[in-house]
């Protein structure tokens, strides 16, 4: 039995994994790491990673780019979606990329700064806007996170949004600068409301004109400010470098990597986060070694991490359909998601998703459950092109029990029960109807188990 | 007139019955028929909760206060405009359906409501009012999910005892550690679409778990049991049930008339929770909160006048809050930012109708907005002591004074 979270010695969590007898390297927890760091793995994926050693494998997840081509093709496509001037038509274009993607981390952690730094359409409106804030969380995903926070300060669609495009001298508005603080940078608590008011005037004359970031000159406040302990004639990037450089940032980031790629609760000590937020400091903000630390840490390979998330909507669908390697109606799929509290480019606040168990809810559930049903139905969803019959075949698992093994593992972050199990293979074996038709059924049972919506 | 409990539970004795988790069917047919025979008739709590921060000082109005326009030139409500309560305080003009409780007796107004170190954060702020705790203490669970607590533990009942009808994540306020409180979206949208494995799936969830130690998945567990039970009762009333009229065609006139369908068909749900969105007016407040207090207002009466048409006046009280008011002073932007004490709504035939304390003072501020005088938990003290029949001392964590807010039948 491993140890309490609480009586685990932080060093020891973020050291690299090394596989043991109790834990050893194999499909499980190379679907557990694909699960978390992208969306799902594929049986392929899953053989190419235990082929390495756990930290050879994260580190080709971490480093892999993105090729150009795809990018160009992915920049195409959107361009549809943005003619109309309708942002609703965005969200399928995303899910079609996580789904498409060579790279699913890079898309997860941009996922992620979305909902760290949530931006809703329903108040922008403009989708060029919301497009190009995504490639902004999308360019600087793994890289300087204070660069990100600079660019995101002066992102026109974050400008619309937090109320700073009408900022003026006489009446700073207090929107952004509280948000910069409590929500992207800091958390609750670590600044008082007279800092909020201050900071809110380094950002008077920061406005969107055409869709564009500029600085007005003549509402600027040139005055002296004192924020955080410090006093000056601070300009909105200062400002922004004064709220970084306090000790409670590095902090309040790591807190919530480890919540989304380790464990949704409990909520992590400052001690077992001190390793992380030291690296982060230390490293200069730097994203991407401290999410490859947590990857391929002892912690994140540990029964402490293993299963103790529930899956988002997005992990659900997009999960359920790159492991089996199916492609659907994108547009009906964001909508079914929206509908599940997790609508991609239209954040319930500024807050973001909440994540965890305020995911689960009665309707979220059945909703979840009809989700399922909805792809299985669906005449536009299709595995590597062709139905679920020939997709598991090709895979050379034909016979019901090496069926259920198969999307048990793939699909699952914990084992099925027994009965579970037992009537799977009982559907699929049906003797008299059509046997597609069975393993679609059976497929959709054990995806309404709860064991499914946990990652 | 409503659905009656017992044509709600013919179709149930017909189809294999949907609810009770893992009894045998005999014993929960003579409870269900006994259920069907008991009066329903326990005080029902609906929370309208005005997401965002609520300007107090736009929606009750000292419209005679000098002070009032000086801090707010633009934003500032003619005095010839507001819905006249009493000598200097007025409704904002959007809020006719108050107006109308007000005249019919059935609106109190609590003024200046708070708590101490006020917390401008949104999201601090809401977790405060539904949690009664502050950021240091651990906050598990909200105030009516510990009322729920002390009712389950007498619990006979079949339904919820609490719903929450929204498509947002659902409030602290109703988490509970005993009782999961089903959030749903539509009737419509609530059901489980399964073919030939709807019975399998059914028995699957309910399975014993070798791993009991996993509160996560036992959480998740219990909840799609409980899901696929309660979609089970509702697929009767969704095919059986009369859709109410007469409410205004905004997102909380659906929301409230499908609590009255909820009500009318005598489900035992004891609190229904819905959301309005919006209130966070930064930036153009005029028109967007205009239209918010109309929307409030509209729907609110409509819920008072049709209980009172069911003759279920007696029988709802309705709560609308909001995490905070806002900055007195109007900013450049045509809105307002964060503030502090704002004033809280009851509405029912059982309220002591009138103001409640008096309008927080325009010349004593801190930090720019207005001091409350009356603690929140106060407001919930009086509804849990004298509406709910719950102990408020064990809720709220300490004795708050409740106020003169609920008249005795």
């Amino acid at each position: 039995m491993a140890p309490s979270l609480k009586s685990i010695d932080p060093e020891w969590a973020w050291s690299p994994f090394v596989p043991s007898a109790e834990q050893p390297w194999n499909r499980r927890l190379a679907a557990h790491l694909r699960r978390r760091s992208g969306f799902a793995g594929t049986s392929a994926e899953l053989d190419a990673d235990i082929a390495k050693s756990p930290s050879e494998a994260v580190a080709a997840i971490c480093t892999a780019v993105e090729p150009a081509e795809f990018r160009i093709d992915m920049a195409g496509l959107a361009r549809p979606s943005l003619a109309g001037g309708d942002a609703r038509k965005l969200p399928a274009w995303w899910l079609y990329r996580m789904l498409a993607t060579p790279v699913p981390f890079l898309e997860r952690v941009t996922l992620f700064w979305h909902g760290h730094f949530a931006t809703s359409a329903a108040k922008v409106t403009d989708p060029e806007l919301m497009y190009r804030q995504n490639e902004l969380l999308r360019r600087h995903a793994l890289g300087d996170f204070g660069q990100l926070v600079h660019d995101i300060a002066r992102d026109p669609a974050m400008l619309l949004w937090l109320d700073s495009a009408t900022n003026r001298r006489l009446h700073p508005n207090e929107n952004f600068a509280r948000e910069l603080m409590e929500l992207f940078c800091l958390g609750e608590g670590q600044y008082t409301e007279q800092d909020i008011r201050e900071l809110a005037r380094c950002f008077a004359g920061w406005e969107v004109r055409r869709g564009n970031f500029r600085l007005n000159p003549e509402q600027q406040d040139p005055g002296s400010k004192s924020i955080l302990g410090s006093t000056g004639e601070f300009s909105g990037d200062d400002g922004v470098d004064l709220v970084l450089r306090q000790s409670a940032a590095p902090m309040f980031i790591v807190q919530k990597l480890v919540r989304d790629f380790v464990f949704d609760e409990p909520a992590a000590s400052p001690e077992l986060l001190e390793p992380l937020a030291r690296q982060f400091r230390e490293q200069g903000l730097k994203t991407l070694p401290v999410i490859q630390r947590i990857l391929s840490s002892n912690l994140f390979f540990s029964r402490h991490a293993l299963a103790r998330k529930v899956k988002s909507p997005v992990d659900v669908a997009v999960g359920f359909l790159r492991a089996l390697s199916g492609t659907t109606n994108f547009v009906k799929l964001a909508q079914d998601l929206g509908e599940l509290g997790q609508d991609l480019f239209f954040p319930p606040n500024v807050k973001g998703w909440d994540g965890g168990r305020t995911w689960i809810n009665s309707s979220t559930l059945l909703g979840r459950a009809n989700l399922i049903k909805g792809l299985l139905d669906s005449g536009a969803t299709r595995f590597n092109g062709g139905s679920l019959r020939d997709f598991l075949t090709r895979q050379g698992t034909s016979d019901s029990q090496a069926i259920v093994h198969r999307l048990e593992e793939l699909l699952f972050a914990v084992p099925l029960p027994p009965a579970a199990r037992a009537q799977t293979v009982e559907l699929i074996d049906r003797k008299t109807g059509d046997w597609e038709k069975h393993l679609r059924g059976a497929l959709h049972l054990v995806c309404t188990l709860p064991e499914f919506q946990l990652a | 007139m409503s659905v009656s409990r017992r044509g709600f539970l013919k179709g149930a004795s017909v189809a294999p019955l949907a609810w009770g988790i893992g009894s045998p069917v005999p014993h929960l047919l003579r409870r269900a028929l006994a259920d069907s025979e008991k009066k329903v008739d326990g005080p029902i709590l609906v929370v309208v909760q005005l997401s965002g921060g609520n300007d107090g000082l736009n929606t009750v109005v000292p419209f005679q206060d000098k002070r009032y326009r000086q801090a707010r030139p633009k934003l500032a409500i003619p005095a010839a405009d507001v819905l006249k309560l009493s000598e200097g305080l007025g409704l904002h003009p959007a809020l006719r359906g108050f107006a109308d409780l007000w005249e019919r007796e059935q609106l109190a107004i609590v003024q200046g409501v708070g708590y101490p170190q006020p917390n401008r954060s949104h999201f601090e702020s809401m977790d405060i009012w539904h949690t009664c705790l502050r950021k240091s203490d651990p906050r598990t669970d909200g105030w009516l999910g510990r009322a729920l607590d002390q009712w389950s533990a007498t619990r006979t009942a079949s339904d919820p005892l609490a719903l929450h009808l929204g498509a947002e994540k659902q409030p602290l306020a109703l988490v509970s550690r005993q009782v999961r409180v089903p959030s749903i979206r539509s009737l419509d949208q609530f059901r489980l679409n399964a073919g030939e494995e709807r019975e399998a799936i059914s028995q699957l969830v309910k399975a014993q778990r070798a791993d009991d130690e996993d509160d996560l998945l036992s959480f998740v567990q219990t909840s799609t049991a409980s899901a696929i039970d309660v979609s089970g009762r509702f697929g009767k009333l969704r095919d059986g049930g009369a859709k109410p009229h007469d409410y205004p065609a905004t997102a909380l006139g659906a929301k409230l008339s499908t609590v009255a369908q909820l009500i009318a068909a005598s489900l035992e749900t004891r609190i229904y929770y819905v959301e309005l969105d919006g209130f966070d007016t930064h930036a153009q407040q005029p028109a967007a909160h205009s239209s918010l207090l109309k929307q409030l207002g509209d729907a609110v009466q409509a819920l008072n006048r049709h209980m009172a048409d069911l003759g279920l006046g007696d029988r709802v009280l309705t709560l609308c809050f909001s995490e905070f008011g806002r900055r007195v002073a109007e900013n450049a932007s045509d809105g307002t930012d964060h503030g502090a004490a704002a004033p809280v709504f009851l509405v029912g035939n059982r309220v002591a109708p009138g103001l409640i304390g008096t309008h927080p003072r325009l010349d004593d501020l801190d930090q720019g907005d207005l001091k409350f005088h009356t603690d929140f938990r106060q407001v919930y003290a009086s509804i849990l002591d004298s509406w709910l029949g719950v102990s408020s001392e064990k809720v709220l964590g300490g004795k708050f004074d409740a106020l003169p807010a609920i008249r005795a039948i």
